[in-house]
């Protein structure tokens, strides 16, 4: 009997394979977007490739990073969430409360801790809606981004934090070995999403149960617990997004986190991740964050006038846009080829 | 002679008060291919769902070497040596066949990490045991189906599998991908493993298996060697019923004009070159086995689906394809088979779906009138003998064969000059049944052209003036309301041996 060899001719899978292939490796794409962009720019004008640039780019793109890691997990499973941009305002206002010396006044270790756990209860929340209460997540983070807007009003009372702890300010302006607490942070939470993602049976079986539901369901594969988990990591990852990017400012205010849903869930969609669920990449949606965040920079540096920053928006939605269409194209192109 | 290793004793499930199962007995003995046969809707689904642990039966017994395993549990199943690849496909598309294979109980290292290379080596072993030598770390989608079947194969394998139940396998094989399959099905019987084989296919059946067992309405009738029984024997064991409904004398509706025209009709894949007509008065039965093409011809003909070629043509005039809107304002009428989704509004009151055809249509003008709906209402309530409280209250509260009354009546607004009927009574309880036929023949007896698609096989005879079987996508022969019967019926819808290459 002769061992099997990869080699071997196989059926032609798809006429458009290079097409669907393409699309594969849409990290690949965004990857090279990112650097022309980076490459054309630094021609023009090579203040932009220093080296403090860069690491002011990677620093503004940390909050996209953290939070896309672990909505990549809840996108996988074909569910959405709205609700981290409302939620980091909260966690902001309950950090910045906890822990500024004219509030509770608490060490830092502890505010910090129950910024995590209050954090992880919105995501669990969320979780149970959604998995026990069988009810859409969109409906069901819209729900949430809505009542936290609300009380968030009610906790500030408008009264505005300024005097937030230098233990805190830490996490957003301290360096190890010369490098940002916040990237090494973000570098940390994306290694060990590549490895959830790819080396635990947890990460295989989120894929599978956004993949097939029904094949989930007739595998025995505990689909709403999977989609407990993943809600309540973006819960979660967004407490750590608020603890490292919240510092950098000089007060807390009511605005904080205010858009910041929209631009996760950009990263998320660019980055490659079908949002039908089952396929994508937390390096696709890392180096989708990555590229949008060198937008504005882009805009600024390129001296376009004193508008052109108001352009970074349309040019984030034409990003999301783009890549829905390309799913679109390319899941219509299998569907006649396997017709 | 060899001994059982399973018994299932007693497995009875239902759905609603309707008996999907009714105390089904079963032997499997090791090494042996069991073939499961029966009607569409016979119950062979629910029973091996029943097996495989993915539907809890309400009673009976499933013992493997004399203990009973937990009914209801996939694991407990899996773990009991039964494994099943279900019609449905269960395949994880975007994953490779390794995932494919071992997700929900992956090989792990030390932390609980994967053990990718083990999962690799022993998913290479399986494939070599199959003789397949595709690439493993492709994702699904891009495999033929042939080399999905055998990823679904191999996962069952992968159990250390004692029964393997396959449910329609070669449906959608070509003849070599199918001989293929059972090559490696009597390799795996003769290293002991039991299969457990449905399939529609007398030849494949009478090829392969060595016992058969059949099952009709839910119950088992017969269980017997392969050798003692032949084509026509198996036939009548699947068949034989009595009737349920009244016949009616067919009537020979040549010198009413013809309404609907169909000629030559193709839809790539799915049927070809389908040709066949309807006079007014007249009721036409489509039958075939599910897949035969019958809903997806329907679907065409009122413009859902856009055919490739061939024409509809209704009183003459040719319909533009794929326009649903058309085919409506020319009388063409579609009650489908899922009528609680796709033919009422289930939340609404049964005034509103019966207006549905009707909306904004000169019938009832531009602005809402009272009168005027509320007399179309009550005639069409009159007429069809719905029993409703009243025509405000929510569709849903209606029983099935009501509910279908309104799918029907929904159309009847609006002055359909042909009706076609996907299953109407499916799902419909016995004393409905008959309502439900007495307005299709009346609806006939006024003029109405009828096209009744129903693989309810005494259903077909008793309504039909006329009927078309349908198999793989084309029309196998037509019978007179005279000359059919449930034999001939299902002699011509069953597939034919697969063609020689």
């Amino acid at each position: 009997m002769t061992t099997a060899t990869k080699t071997q001719p196989m059926t032609k899978p798809l006429a458009a394979s290079n097409f669907v292939a393409l699309f594969r490796r849409r990290e690949y794409g965004v990857l090279a977007l990112l650097l022309i962009t980076l490459f054309s720019v630094g021609a023009v004008n090579p203040a932009f490739l220093a080296a403090g640039n860069l690491r002011d780019i990677l620093v503004a793109a940390t909050p996209a990073i953290i939070v896309g890691c672990g909505l990549t997990f809840v996108v996988l499973m074909g569910e959405i969430d709205i609700s981290m941009g409302a939620s980091m305002g909260v966690l902001a206002t309950v950090m910045g409360q906890l822990t500024s010396p004219a509030h509770a006044h608490l060490p830092v270790a502890e505010g910090i801790a129950l910024t995590l756990a209050l954090g992880s209860l919105i995501g669990l929340t969320n979780g149970l809606l959604v998995a026990y209460g069988r009810m859409p997540s969109i409906i069901v983070t819209l729900g949430m981004m809505t009542i936290l807007q609300g009380v968030n009003v009610i906790l500030m009372n408008g009264h505005w934090i300024t005097d937030m702890p230098p233990g805190l300010r830490w996490f957003g302006l301290g360096r190890v070995i010369g490098i940002p607490v916040s990237l090494w942070i973000a570098a940390l939470v994306v290694i060990a999403s590549i490895i959830l993602a790819r080396d635990t049976p947890l990460g295989r079986r989120i894929y599978a149960s956004g993949s097939n539901p029904s094949a989930a369901a007739l595998t025995g594969l505990p689909v709403r617990s999977l989609k407990l988990f993943v809600f309540t990591l973006t819960g979660l990852l967004t407490a750590v997004a608020t603890v490292v990017s919240v510092p950098l400012l000089s007060v807390i205010e009511p605005g904080v986190g205010s858009g910041f849903e929209l631009l996760a869930v950009t990263c998320v969609v660019v980055g490659g991740t079908s949002i039908s669920g089952g396929k994508g990449t937390i390096a696709g949606t890392l180096l989708a964050a990555l590229l949008l965040s060198v937008v504005r920079p882009t805009l600024v540096f390129l001296k376009l006038g004193p508008s052109a920053s108001y352009w970074e928006r349309a040019i984030q939605g034409a990003f999301i846009l783009a890549a829905v269409l390309l799913d679109h194209v390319a899941r219509s192109h299998r569907r006649k080829a396997d017709a | 002679m060899t001994i059982p290793f399973l018994h299932i004793t007693g497995l009875t499930k239902t759905y609603g008060g309707v008996h999907a199962l009714s105390g089904v007995d079963l032997d499997i003995m090791p090494g042996g291919i069991h073939a499961l046969m029966g009607e569409n809707g016979a119950g062979k689904s629910t029973f091996i769902k029943c097996l495989a642990g993915v539907v809890k039966p309400d009673q009976g017994e499933i013992r493997i070497d004399g203990s009973s395993i937990v009914t209801g549990d996939i694991r407990a199943s899996e773990a009991a040596g039964i494994v099943a690849m279900h019609q449905e496909s269960t395949a994880f598309a975007h994953l490779d066949a390794v995932d494919n294979i071992f997700v929900g109980r992956e090989l792990k290292r030390t932390l609980g990490f994967l053990d990718r290379a083990g999962m690799e080596r022993e998913t290479r072993e399986l494939m070599d045991r199959l003789g397949e030598t595709f690439d493993i770390k492709r994702p699904l989608q891009e495999l033929s189906l042939a080399q999905r079947q055998m990823v679904g194969m191999a996962r069952a394998l992968s159990h250390k599998s004692r029964l393997l139940i396959m449910d329609e396998p070669t449906a959608s094989l070509s003849a070599r991908e199918t001989e293929a399959l059972f090559r490696v099905m009597r390799q795996l019987q003769s290293e002991g493993v039991a299969i457990l084989y449905i399939s529609h296919r007398l030849e494949e059946v009478f090829e392969l298996a060595d016992r058969v067992t059949v099952l009709r309405d839910g119950r088992h009738i017969k269980t017997c060697d392969i050798g003692d029984v032949d084509r026509e024997g198996l036939i009548r064991l699947m068949v034989g019923r009595d009737m349920l409904v009244e016949d009616r004398p067919g009537r020979e509706a040549s010198d009413t004009p013809v309404v609907l025209d169909v000629d030559g009709l193709t839809l790539a894949g799915v049927f070809r070159d389908i040709s066949f007509q309807v006079r007014a008065g007249e009721i036409v039965g489509l039958s075939g086995l599910v897949g035969a093409g019958r809903s997806e011809l329907a679907n065409a003909i009122f413009g859902i689906d856009r055919a490739d070629s061939g024409t509809v043509t209704v009183d003459g005039k040719t319909l533009p394809p794929g326009s649903v809107q058309r085919a409506i304002d020319r009388g063409v009428a579609l009650v489908p088979e899922d009528r609680q989704h796709q033919g009422l509004v289930l939340p609404l009151p049964v005034s509103s779906n019966l207006l549905l055809s009707v909306l904004g249509s000169p019938k009832l003008g531009p602005l809402r009138s009272a009168r005027k709906e509320g007399g179309i209402v009550d005639e069409l309530i009159r007429d069809l003998a719905v029993k409703t409280a009243s025509a405000s209250v929510p569709a849903n509260t209606l029983s099935g064969g009501n509910q279908q009354k309104l799918a029907i009546g929904k159309w009847l607004a609006m002055g359909p000059r042909i009706l076609i009927l996907d299953e109407p009574t499916r799902g419909v309880d016995v004393g409905a049944k008959a309502e439900v036929y007495r307005v299709i023949r009346r609806l006939a007896a006024e003029g109405m052209a009828t096209l009744i698609i129903s693989s309810d096989l005494p259903e077909v005879l008793a309504l039909s003036d006329r009927i078309l079987v349908m198999r793989q996508g084309e029309i196998a022969g037509e019978l007179s309301h005279g000359e059919a019967t449930e034999e001939k019926i299902l002699a011509l819808a069953l597939p034919l041996e697969v063609a020689a290459i």
